[in-house]
């Protein structure tokens, strides 16, 4: 018999399993992965933990089965027929009609709903609230495909909807596609070459290890941390003025990944480096988290800014570590998940004792002694003293409102264990407070912290989630594709001792990983959106990919790492939109132009032009999945931008320097650098036909290779990975 | 505020968390919620453009919207908020609440109005002898006299009135107008900023920038000299058949890679965007050149008048970019810092005399000319700055007037606006708003439903929240002025 359909939500809606597979079972809704986010998304709202409208709350099994204020109950386990809920949900009548709103439940939504009353209503609690355990390893047919656990993750799912996995990628494919994930630059020629002729059973393996002991890998990763923290080196707002030794966080993070510190240790840096015993300079630099973020220095209402800026730290540590959005809980019950205000000033507790952000000075700069001995200053935190004010909630969010006083906490949800929270020592320079939360945040058994960070390392590494919203793990989140694999890495991940070069090679050591990213027929037909991992997802380069590789290219490429960031050249059309054209922008001579994007310095306000039309993430708040756009303003940037002429300029001229005068030695060079790979026949008569044209047209013979390396960064395949 | 959980949303969730996501599967997921999108109908197969045009919520008179941008802060009480008492209190320390760049005060000495007010068209609207020409045409203007807005400090003011919120990070007005309709024409940006000579507002780019949105929707600069969009312009040398033959190599090069990949659809949507990016280039230069309007158009903006013609080239090019369906165009007069703006902090009168003459003159031709043309009744006009200015002195000596965002004066034309009204009004000093005061957030949600959208049903999933332009709180439009 046949699978059908799956998409999300409704995977198992239409399946029918094939008698003899491991997954034979009678057919059953998943309340968490089916029911309830159409019960989040469509009924929360008036009927959730914030809301019981009408006396109905859809949030607990108790309230969707108890009489509601009409006498009565919405569901009656096991009988969808004589249910009021599915009543309202297919009445014809837009008064009666719910949601009351456009367009309705779908068909399909309704046939599960229908399907999961009958079947008594399960009910299970959200699945990422839920303790992390390892889950048993399938067992599956066709087991030779299987090379890792993940794989027969993957391929029981696959098996389970009558698909089966993507043939193997090419060699090229694969190294390229491991050098972008891993470094997010382009393997050179002789890498290339290296790697085709190694036809050793471990090549691969080796390509992967070499990578990881790559300082740009620190750089590649990095940056996918510095996205989630809103990394920028000002403070926004009118003067958009500079926060002193920014790029020193910015080094830390890229320093902690290339020396796979473990992940726990890297969130109690950053959450509580400057308490302990023995803070070091790395880790007080890693409290440089704390003053990342957009601050208003002339604000129109300072008590009301100094809670914004609270808001800010809640919502960066609550969705960038714990994939929750408990800033939904400011100004009164989270809607959707059962998070409560209270939880929201309980969070706020631990933080309220830190100095407001300034523009300098001690407050914000702190004095650190670095390796070589010498004394510098750091971005940091730092609190006034070990007795913090008390915190109160804030009624609708009014800090001119106070409510009840609240003590520091963990969202009830998560845990019943209150914090114990030390007394400090009377000349302590901090309350603790935040080591508490820290050690809290940073534990194996926080169910979200492990489940979080391994779905955001697959994401990296496959382009999505398997949970598709990272910071999102509530119930208006999306759910996971693949809970099992998803628990299945967490638990791997804290095995590895939180540390992520073991994931790395876990995944990429896989089956799953080396497919190619070819199509099917019938896989496209029922799973269009690759939800159960058919095949490897085409990716488009990012936006520092797309800079980098172009240097890394032509040759220009200067790999010095760490130190100041640099300042792009941005013409004088785009400094015009400053109140002070140039104000706060400086010159870098040309080598320093050449460094990676990572060290561009991040000036909030005048981000760099290419990299924004290629979807660079915004850095006012915490980014969890940038936006992968197809825009004109990509093809003007690329075709008539200085920066992507004068690159090409230098391309042509390293072709000349290498393979001489000869345009078809220019060309193979040039494909070799810039794809890996010999141009095809048709591709080698196009190029040439293309010269003689633009002869034709007056072009002299230099500036067509120009004009042809201009080309040639445009190609799909340069911008593309399959 | 109910049901805003619909798959509007959840599709734009999809959206944003990107990934696998391709055009087709957009496509898919676009047609069947509340926004069916049309495909962009252009001839090139396979992109869907995000600035596609989109149906309404329901049918709303305005098509486009000018924003003519005062920045810096125009004083009300000596353009459109006449206060016959305050002359007779000119040096007169009075007590009085303010609040501005100076802090907060319970007395001030009272700067009496600098230009006599007289009274205009059939509806006889009360305006002073800074805008004489746009006096001509009250009968068409709604005033709202009784404006509010959150922060007396230009950076967060600014971000208010274009964001909606007081912090920086959240799409500007034009991004939610464009992410909700898209534009009529694919060939030019869906939202334009035209900023003043001089430079441009506090917090630069913030203006207009797209926050949580992809940049698609963030507003692009045009310029009405020299090269109207960045990296429009071919690169030094380069002629445009010559980039025509970069081009057909650069698609069959494309093509061919496709060929292998035909279910790619991003693919074949970036071959296209490069076929667009050529068309732009053709028809921006034409959409910008002046030269072929009349010179009694030229005359009727004023640029034939060295004062006037700078501000009246960039208001003839709203025109013209609202003829060729351009969605929200926003212009700035004045720019950078102090006297380059509204920001009469000195001397009021050299300041407003200027600005007010630079600009009073193109305003009015183009609301003559939009109506002559027929365009006024789907364009709609904003006029105003981040917020207004005090009665009182900031200084000891001196006109210079504080900011004030307790009370302004902004208004509407055209769009399915009533005009030759004014609703709301200040205290008799114009230090704070009284009658029916208006938050910002009622201005944006006024332009929103001339636009056919509701405001509290435009929403865009963003932080585990259902984010509006005009916050969580229900917000109606300003009915009064709704024709």
């Amino acid at each position: 018999m046949r699978a059908l359909v799956s998409i999300f939500g409704l995977s198992v809606l239409l399946i029918v399993v094939s008698e003899g597979s491991v997954w034979a079972q009678p057919y059953a809704v998943d309340f968490t992965r089916d029911v309830q986010p159409i019960l989040a998304m469509h009924c929360y709202q008036c009927h959730g933990p914030g809301d019981a409208a009408s006396g109905l709350r859809l949030s607990s099994r108790e309230g969707a089965t108890e009489p509601a204020n009409s006498g009565l109950p919405a569901i009656e386990p096991g009988d969808a027929a004589g249910s009021e809920l599915m009543r309202r949900i297919t009445a014809e009548s837009i008064f009666e009609r719910m949601p009351p709103e456009d367009p309705g439940l779908t068909d399909e939504q309704i046939e599960v709903l229908r399907r999961w009353i009958d079947q008594g209503a399960p009910w299970q609690d959200h699945w990422a609230f839920e303790p992390l355990e390892a889950p048993a390893v399938p067992e599956v047919e066709d087991a030779d495909w299987v090379r890792s656990p993940i794989d027969a993750f993957v391929l029981a799912r696959l098996q389970q909807n009558g698909l089966t996995p993507a043939p193997p990628a090419d060699r090229l494919t694969l190294l390229r596609r491991a050098y972008f994930d891993l470094t997010g630059l382009p393997p050179t020629p002789k890498a290339v070459a290296d790697f085709l002729a190694d036809d050793s059973p471990d090549a691969f393996e080796r390509v992967v290890d070499r990578l990881l002991e790559s300082p740009h890998y620190g750089e590649r990763w990095g940056r996918h941390w510095l996205d989630l923290v809103r990394f920028a080196e000002t403070n926004s707002f009118e003067r958009d003025s500079l926060k002193p030794h920014a790029w020193r966080y910015r080094d830390y993070v890229i320093r902690s990944l290339n020396e796979d510190k473990p992940y726990d240790q890297f969130l109690r840096e950053q959450l509580a480096g400057d308490e302990g015993d023995n803070p070091t300079a790395d880790s007080i630099v890693a409290t440089g988290f704390y003053r990342l973020g957009i601050w208003d220095d002339e604000p129109a209402d300072r008590l009301l800014a100094r809670y914004d800026h609270l808001d800010d730290l809640i919502a960066t540590v609550s969705q960038a570590f714990l994939g929750l959005t408990i800033n939904c809980a400011r100004c009164h019950d989270h809607k959707i998940d059962p998070i409560t205000q209270q939880d929201y000033f309980q969070l706020l507790a631990f933080f309220h004792n830190v100095t407001p952000m300034a523009k300098e000075g001690p407050q914000i700069e702190v004095p650190i002694v670095l390796e070589d001995g010498s004394s510098a200053h750091a971005l940091a935190i730092s609190e006034s003293g070990p007795r913090p004010p008390e915190t109160f909630l804030h009624v609708r969010g009014n800090p001119r409102v106070p409510g009840s006083a609240v003590e520091p906490g963990f969202p009830e949800v998560l845990t019943s264990e209150p914090p114990v929270i030390p007394t400090p020592a009377e000349d302590a320079r901090t309350t603790g407070r935040r080591t508490v939360l820290a050690d809290w945040i940073a534990s194996p058994d926080n169910p979200l912290t492990a489940r979080v960070m391994a779905n955001r390392i697959w994401q990296h590494h496959f382009g999505r989630g398997i949970v598709a919203s990272p910071n999102n793990f509530g119930s208006n989140g999306l759910p996971p594709t693949h809970p099992e694999l998803l628990d299945w890495l967490a638990t791997q991940f804290i095995a590895h001792e939180w540390r992520l070069k073991a994931m790395h090679r876990l995944i990429m050591l896989s089956n799953t990983y080396q497919m190619s990213s070819q199509g099917d027929s019938l896989a496209l037909q029922q799973d269009p959106a690759n939800d159960l991992f058919w095949r490897f997802d085409l990716r488009r380069l990012g936006a520092e990919e797309v800079r980098d590789a172009v240097l890394a290219v032509n040759g220009r490429l200067n790999p010095q790492m760490y130190g100041p960031g640099f300042f792009e050249e941005i013409s004088a059309e785009v400094l015009a939109g400053q109140s002070r054209p140039g104000s706060g922008w400086g010159k870098s001579p040309p080598d320093q132009q050449a460094r990676r994007s990572v060290y561009i310095h991040v000036k909030r306000t005048l981000l760099t032009p290419l990299l924004e039309a290629f979807d660079l993430a915004d850095p006012d708040s915490s980014c969890d999945a940038r936006f992968e756009t197809t825009q004109p303003a990509q093809a003007l940037a690329m075709l008539n931008g200085k920066f992507m002429n004068d690159q090409a300029a230098h391309f042509a001229e390293r072709l000349r320097r290498e393979a001489g005068d000869d345009r078809l030695a220019q060309v193979r060079l040039a494909w070799q650098l810039a794809l890996g790979r010999e141009p095809d026949e048709a591709s080698q008569r196009d190029a040439l036909a293309l010269f003689d044209t633009l002869q034709q047209h007056g072009v002299q013979p230099d500036k067509a290779l120009d004009y042809y390396c201009l080309l040639v960064f445009n190609l799909n395949e340069f911008l593309y990975l399959d | 505020m109910r049901g805003s959980f619909c798959g509007r949303t959840r599709r734009e969730f999809l959206w944003q968390v990107g990934g696998g996501f391709g055009a087709v599967a957009l496509t898919g997921l676009f047609s069947h919620d509340g926004f069916p999108r049309a495909s962009a109908d252009d001839g090139i197969g396979g992109f869907v453009n995000p600035l596609a045009p989109k149906p309404p919520h329901f049918e709303g008179p305005a098509k486009s919207v000018i924003f003519l941008f005062m920045y810096g802060g125009p004083s009300h009480v000596d353009t459109f908020d006449y206060k016959p008492e305050l002359y007779d209190l000119d040096g007169k320390t009075v007590q009085v609440q303010t609040k501005g760049r100076a802090g907060a005060r319970n007395q001030g000495r009272i700067v009496g109005p600098k230009w006599d007010f007289r009274q205009y068209g059939q509806s006889g609207q009360w305006v002073s002898d800074l805008f004489p020409n746009v006096a001509q045409c009250v009968d068409d203007i709604a005033f709202l006299k009784s404006m509010t807005a959150d922060s007396p400090l230009h950076g967060s003011a600014m971000l208010m009135m274009n964001a909606g919120r007081i912090t920086s990070g959240s799409p500007c007005l034009g991004s939610w107008v464009t992410y909700a309709l898209g534009t009529e024409n694919e060939n030019l940006p869906g939202f334009v900023v035209m900023l003043d000579p001089t430079g441009g507002p506090i917090s630069g780019a913030k203006n207009w920038s797209s926050g949580y949105m992809p940049a698609s929707y963030q507003g692009t600069i045009l310029r009405s000299q020299g090269v109207p969009i960045i990296d429009l312009n071919l690169p030094p040398g380069m002629t445009r058949e010559v980039q025509r033959e970069l081009l057909n190599s650069l698609r069959d090069a494309n093509q061919r890679h496709l060929a292998s990949r035909a279910d790619q659809t991003d693919l074949a949507a970036r071959i296209a965007t490069y076929e667009l990016a050529y068309q732009m280039q053709q028809h921006a230069p034409e959409a910008v050149d002046l030269a072929r309007e009349t010179s009694e158009t030229h005359a009727l903006y004023g640029l034939d008048q060295p004062r006037t013609a700078d501000f009246g080239r960039r208001c003839l090019l709203a025109r013209r970019l609202v003829e060729r369906g351009v969605r929200f165009i926003q212009i700035y007069s004045g720019g950078a810092h102090n006297d380059d703006n509204w920001d009469a902090h000195d001397d009021l009168v050299k300041n407003h005399n200027y600005h007010a003459g630079n600009t009073d003159k193109p305003i009015a031709g183009l609301l003559k000319d939009l109506k002559r043309r027929g365009l006024l009744d789907q364009t709609l006009v904003v006029w105003g700055g981040e917020f207004g200015r005090q009665p009182t002195a900031e200084y000891a000596e001196g006109t210079g007037r504080d900011h004030n965002s307790f009370g302004f004066t902004m208004w509407m034309a055209g769009g399915g606006i009533r005009g030759g009204q004014s609703v709301g009004a200040t205290d008799e000093l114009g230090s704070a708003a009284v009658e029916q005061p208006m938050h910002v957030r009622r201005l944006h949600a006024t332009i929103l439903h001339q636009l056919g959208l509701d405001p509290n049903r435009l929403t865009y999933f963003y932080g585990g929240l259902d984010q509006k332009l005009v916050g969580v709180e229900h917000v109606t439009p300003i009915r009064q002025i709704i024709a």
